[in-house]
């Protein structure tokens, strides 16, 4: 059930701006993304939809700064993040943006605690275990804590990756299929407490999905296919 | 906000790494382990080994520093150095030498001895005087007694017990003189000897103003280091006179010495490059598979600085727990040498812990870790974060530009280059050695890195264009080697970094012993015959030859006193060269021989024809160089009594035997009725020398025999046993060398787990796996081997020609035995370290995924 809303569109927290990504294999000249431009407002949940292969987890990487864009711009809360040095790019994300990715990336010599309070310590801001353990409290994992990542299920090491991403309060989140590699009552689990946290964080939240069911729950809903946005729709969360 | 990640959180991390796979690391351990060893132990031992030859090269000099003087010290500077000296705890004593007539009641005829007069309360310092019957010399030399050689009492027909006339005065022969172990640095070529005590000398009157005594200091110092210092201070001091020190008593042990200086630098040095190459590789192949983990840490806000932090602390704890064990492992290696070589070694080397070398081989092995890891670990920047997104576009985004590329190397190789180029001085303790080794492994580096880009290139191209249909597994194998995320460069090139710094030890050590034993082979002679005249010459080499103990033919070689007048027409008294000039003003030995003597060896010219009328000269190497000579010019020459007008026909290098020994060698021709005297000499076993001597004195009583067997036996046996060592040692590095070649290879093991999981689920059987990679491990193996040995040959004939002035030829055998054996031991080790992995159930890799 989708109603066309007009929104008073607060300041842009992500923007890319004709964004081009070609990468070379071979002697091939491969195009990923043709002239991407989107503007996310601060707040907004985005879900970024698309077949596989159609360049939508390429463009959560280049609007988070994991990769550089062959051409065009990226600005992140105001500040243009494509010719910044690797290190500077870091310290960006370290600040601004959680993650949540499709196969959770945990550190996997660390216990779920240490996972969730690594962010802190690599921003140099000391760490803060009242907060971890709050948000692992918060995921249903607080007596999980001192587990390792191969202790624990592909449920729960969501949940621990999921604490992990708000652990610095950022004001961006991005999630990468976070519940593909989930059953699918796990993967309600793990939502519900990622749309919840978001509630609570006040956090903008781009989501990449193919899941057509995860993507109604978003402000807005963007389309790309062959690396080109095919679509870019507000919609009415269906909560 | 640009605080660092703290040390405790990186320590926590790096700990759990290294806790979560122990079995991994426990080889890089072991990589750092066998390069510390190595350099502690090789260095270890081969400094006790050193200290003992050289102990036993003391023996042959009885002091540390020997100075030969022909007048007193002067009561001014001269005095005032000595004094000094003694101050800072050097001993000193004198010896005095002289030559005198002698006669006993038996045989009234006087004859010409050299006596010796020593402090018998100090001398020797180092070795030993054997009297029989046994006794120490401070008990048998007093004012009245004497010590006299067998010859002497045959030849003044007495005996121990009675007495001798020396200077007027009678002096008792309390002992036969049975050996001196420093009669080389003496007066060698005169036969019959005394030895008595300074007092006793006194008595005989024989010493004073215009005698023609001879004294030698001889300088005991506290500890060997300051050898040098004390020789240069005192050659300054009395610049009339003749310092040598322990290294130089004999030529043989002089160069033995110094190859084994130099060939064990550069032991220590490969052991401490092999050892890093096996660290640089496990980290480097570690590092590898950490790339998830670093790329989700830099998805999560950590700097390349922060996580380099991590990596850093585990390789200087990884660096650092090697570095204990290799001390460990180099102390079991100090201790097993001599019990592996007991056999061969008359005596133990003392093995003392040096802490020095705990200390050295474990900052050596820490810093050569940390920087052989240094790529490894500057790697972690180039780690993009999108891996955590996919893992493809990494690999195939990564290749960057030529220029980018070549900055990253060299920010990689020039503190690499740099810091081992340190290491190297400090550890060969020599800016020489150390530039040599620097020079060699950064050449190596680069030709090795080009052909590596070369050849993969080359594989791909080929494979490509090849109108052949190729076998699938040979298809597969070869292109595994350029395979994104591949580690075939690194490999090949520290493959063929070890195995050409393990042929440079093979072709070292080879050259090095060879050349000892050239240059004192088994048949050289001990025992010496002087005064033979021309007419005695056949008949005593019969009498010798029949001899019991006689080992080998007796040579001999005629002398005559010839005075060079003019080179080249320029008299000798105008020669620029000052050691001309002097050396000339006094006749010197020359020979004769029609055919080329047996050692000798021409190097421009040639030897004249047999039965030569002309009168024809060929002059020895360094006596040319002197002269200024070459075949071709004129020296002109007196000898008795005529004049001889000789072309120079050849210029030759000067060899052990009787004829060879002489530096100028005459036409029969020009020589001719000029009176010679023949001496020369043969080897016999020590057993037989005495009935020998006692023989051919019954039948040519004025024939001088000189048994040099003793001392000559030390001599033999110290080059014998440098021989040894350096052939232990480098056995020893040539081992470790496999080890870490085969380590290398290993090393990649990680990577090909998921390539095995991946072949196994689309099909392929274990032995097709396997096949695969046996093509790939052996085109590694052999183009390491032919660079590797190649680069090796290079690297050793440097190194030979710059630091020990000897030549080596390219040798084809040695090329061909190393490139088999790099391939092989490339394949065994790739075998042994894909053997666990490939029986890998593939879904337990895939899950982990």
């Amino acid at each position: 059930m989708m109603t066309e809303v007009t929104l008073t569109i607060p300041r842009p927290m992500v923007q890319a701006r004709a964004v081009n990504k070609t990468i070379r294999n071979g002697s091939h000249r491969v195009e990923i993304l043709k002239s991407i431009d989107l503007s996310i407002p601060a707040g907004q949940f985005v879900a970024i939809m698309g077949a596989s292969g159609s360049g939508k987890s390429t463009l959560l990487g280049l609007l988070a700064g994991l990769d550089t864009p062959s051409s065009g711009s990226i600005i992140l809360d105001g500040e243009e993040i494509s010719h910044l040095e690797e290190d500077a790019l870091a310290q960006l994300r370290g600040r601004k943006i959680g993650f949540v990715f499709q196969s959770y990336q945990l550190i996997p010599t660390l216990t779920a605690e240490e996972n969730v309070l690594l962010p802190m310590e690599l921003s140099g801001n000391g760490d803060d275990p009242g907060r971890a353990r709050e948000l692992l409290d918060h995921v249903g994992l607080s007596e999980r804590r001192h587990h390792y990542p191969v202790q624990l299920s592909g449920g729960e090491q969501q949940r621990v990756a999921l604490a992990r991403a708000f652990m610095v309060r950022p004001p961006i989140l991005m999630a990468d299929e976070p519940t593909g590699n989930l059953d699918t009552a796990n993967g309600r689990h793990v939502l519900d407490l990622l749309l919840g946290l978001n509630r609570h964080e006040k956090t903008t939240l781009l989501l990449v999905t193919h899941d057509r069911e995860l993507a109604a729950n978003a402000d807005r809903r963007v389309s790309l296919r062959d690396g080109e946005v095919v679509g870019d729709e507000l919609q009415a969360r269906d909560e | 906000m640009n605080k660092p990640l703290p040390w405790r959180t990186a320590a926590k991390i790096a700990s759990r790494e290294l806790r979560a796979s122990p079995g991994k690391f426990l080889f890089v351990i072991l990589a750092v382990a066998a390069g510390v060893g190595a350099l502690s132990g090789v260095r270890g031992f081969s400094m006790a080994a050193r200290s003992m030859l050289l102990r036993d090269a003391r023996k042959l000099m009885a002091a540390d520093v020997m100075m030969r003087l022909r007048e007193a010290p002067s009561a001014g500077a001269q005095q005032a150095l000595l004094d000094e000296l003694s101050a800072k705890g050097i001993a000193r004593t004198t010896i005095t030498e002289t030559i005198s007539m002698s006669a006993t009641a038996a045989s009234p005829v006087p004859l010409m001895v050299t006596i010796k007069a020593v402090d018998p309360q100090v001398y020797p310092y180092y070795g030993a005087v054997t009297l029989a019957p046994p006794q120490t010399l401070a008990g048998a030399l007093g004012a009245d007694t004497v010590a006299a050689s067998d010859d002497l009492m045959q030849r003044l027909k007495t005996g121990v017990g009675q007495t001798l006339r020396l200077g007027g005065k009678d002096f008792r022969i309390v002992a036969a003189l049975v050996s001196e172990q420093d009669r080389l640095s003496g007066n060698p070529m005169t036969g019959a000897r005394i030895l008595m005590s300074r007092d006793a000398l006194e008595r005989t009157g024989l010493i004073g103003p215009g005698s023609r005594a001879q004294n030698r200091l001889l300088f005991r110092l506290p500890a060997a280091a300051g050898v040098e210092d004390v020789k240069n201070r005192l050659q300054k001091a009395f610049p009339g006179a003749q310092v040598i020190d322990y290294r130089e008593t004999n030529p043989n042990l002089t160069r033995g010495l110094d190859s084994a200086t130099v060939f064990l630098s550069l032991v220590s040095l490969i052991a401490l490059i092999v050892g890093s190459l096996g660290v640089a590789m496990a980290m480097h192949s570690h590092l590898q598979q950490k790339m998830d983990t670093i790329a989700i840490m830099k998805s999560i806000g950590a700097r390349s600085g922060q996580i380099m932090r991590i990596y850093l602390l585990q390789t200087v704890w990884l660096g650092l727990a090697g570095g204990v064990l290799g001390i460990a492992l180099g102390a079991g290696v100090q201790r097993a040498f001599p019990v592996l070589i007991r056999r061969f070694f008359d005596q133990t080397p003392d093995i003392t812990w040096s802490w020095t070398f705990v200390a050295q081989g474990l900052t050596a092995g820490l810093a050569s870790t940390v920087l052989f890891t240094l790529p490894a670990l500057l790697r972690v920047r180039h780690v993009r974060p999108v891996l955590v997104l996919r893992r493809e576009m990494e690999e195939t985004t990564s290749a960057s530009g030529f220029g980018k590329r070549a900055k990253s190397m060299a920010a990689t190789g020039v503190p690499l280059i740099l810091g081992f180029g340190l290491i190297a001085v400090w550890i060969g303790n020599s800016w020489r050695i150390g530039g040599y080794f620097t020079g060699g492994l950064l050449v190596s580096l680069l030709a090795l890195s080009a052909v590596a880009w070369l050849l993969l290139r080359g594989l791909r191209w080929f494979l490509r264009v090849s109108p052949w249909k190729l076998p699938s597994t040979l298809r597969h194998g070869i292109a595994n080697l350029y395979r994104p995320g591949n580690q075939a460069q690194p490999v090949l090139v520290s493959l063929g970094v070890g195995v050409m710094f393990t042929l440079t030890v093979f072709l070292v050590q080879r050259s090095i012993v060879g050349d000892i034993v050239a240059k004192a082979p088994p048949g050289t002679p001990n025992v010496f015959f002087l005064d033979v005249r021309g007419e005695q010459v056949r008949d005593l080499i019969a009498l010798v030859q029949k001899q019991a103990g006689v080992d080998g033919r007796m040579e001999l070689a005629p002398s005559i006193a010839a005075r060079l007048i003019a080179v080249n027409g320029t008299a000798v008294e105008k020669h620029p060269n000052e050691d001309v000039r002097r050396r000339f003003a006094r006749p010197v030995p020359a020979t004769w021989s029609d055919a080329k003597p047996a050692g000798a060896e021409v190097l421009r010219g040639a030897w004249w024809a047999a039965g030569s009328a002309g009168e024809e000269v060929a002059v020895a190497e360094r006596l040319a160089r002197q002269l200024a000579v070459e075949p071709g010019g004129f020296l002109d020459f007196t000898a008795g009594g005529r004049s001889i007008h000789a072309r120079v026909a050849s210029v030759f290098r000067t060899g052990p035997s009787a004829g060879a020994r002489y530096e100028l060698a005459f036409t029969p021709k020009a020589l001719e009725s000029i009176p010679a005297i023949w001496s020369g000499g043969v080897r016999v076993k020590a057993a037989n020398v005495a009935a020998l001597q006692r023989a051919a004195y019954e039948r040519y009583p004025t024939v001088t025999v000189i048994n040099m067997a003793d001392m000559l036996e030390i001599v033999q046996g110290v080059v014998d046993q440098i021989a040894l060592v350096i052939r232990f040692l480098s056995g020893f590095a040539i081992l470790a060398g496999v080890v870490i070649l085969a380590s290398s290879v290993a090393g990649t093991r990680f990577r090909r787990i998921r390539e095995v999981v991946i072949l196994k689920t689309l099909g392929a059987t274990r032995a097709r796996v396997a096949g695969i990679f046996s093509v790939e491990f052996l085109i590694l193996g052999t183009v390491a081997g032919v660079m590797g040995g190649l680069l090796g040959s290079a690297f050793a004939s440097l190194l030979m020609k710059r630091l020990l002035d000897m030549y080596v030829r390219f040798d084809w055998i040695a090329v061909a035995v190393t490139v088999a054996a790099s391939a092989l031991i490339a394949n065994g080790a790739g075998w042994l370290a894909s053997f666990r992995i490939l029986g890998q159930k593939p879904l337990e890799v895939l899950r982990g995924e």
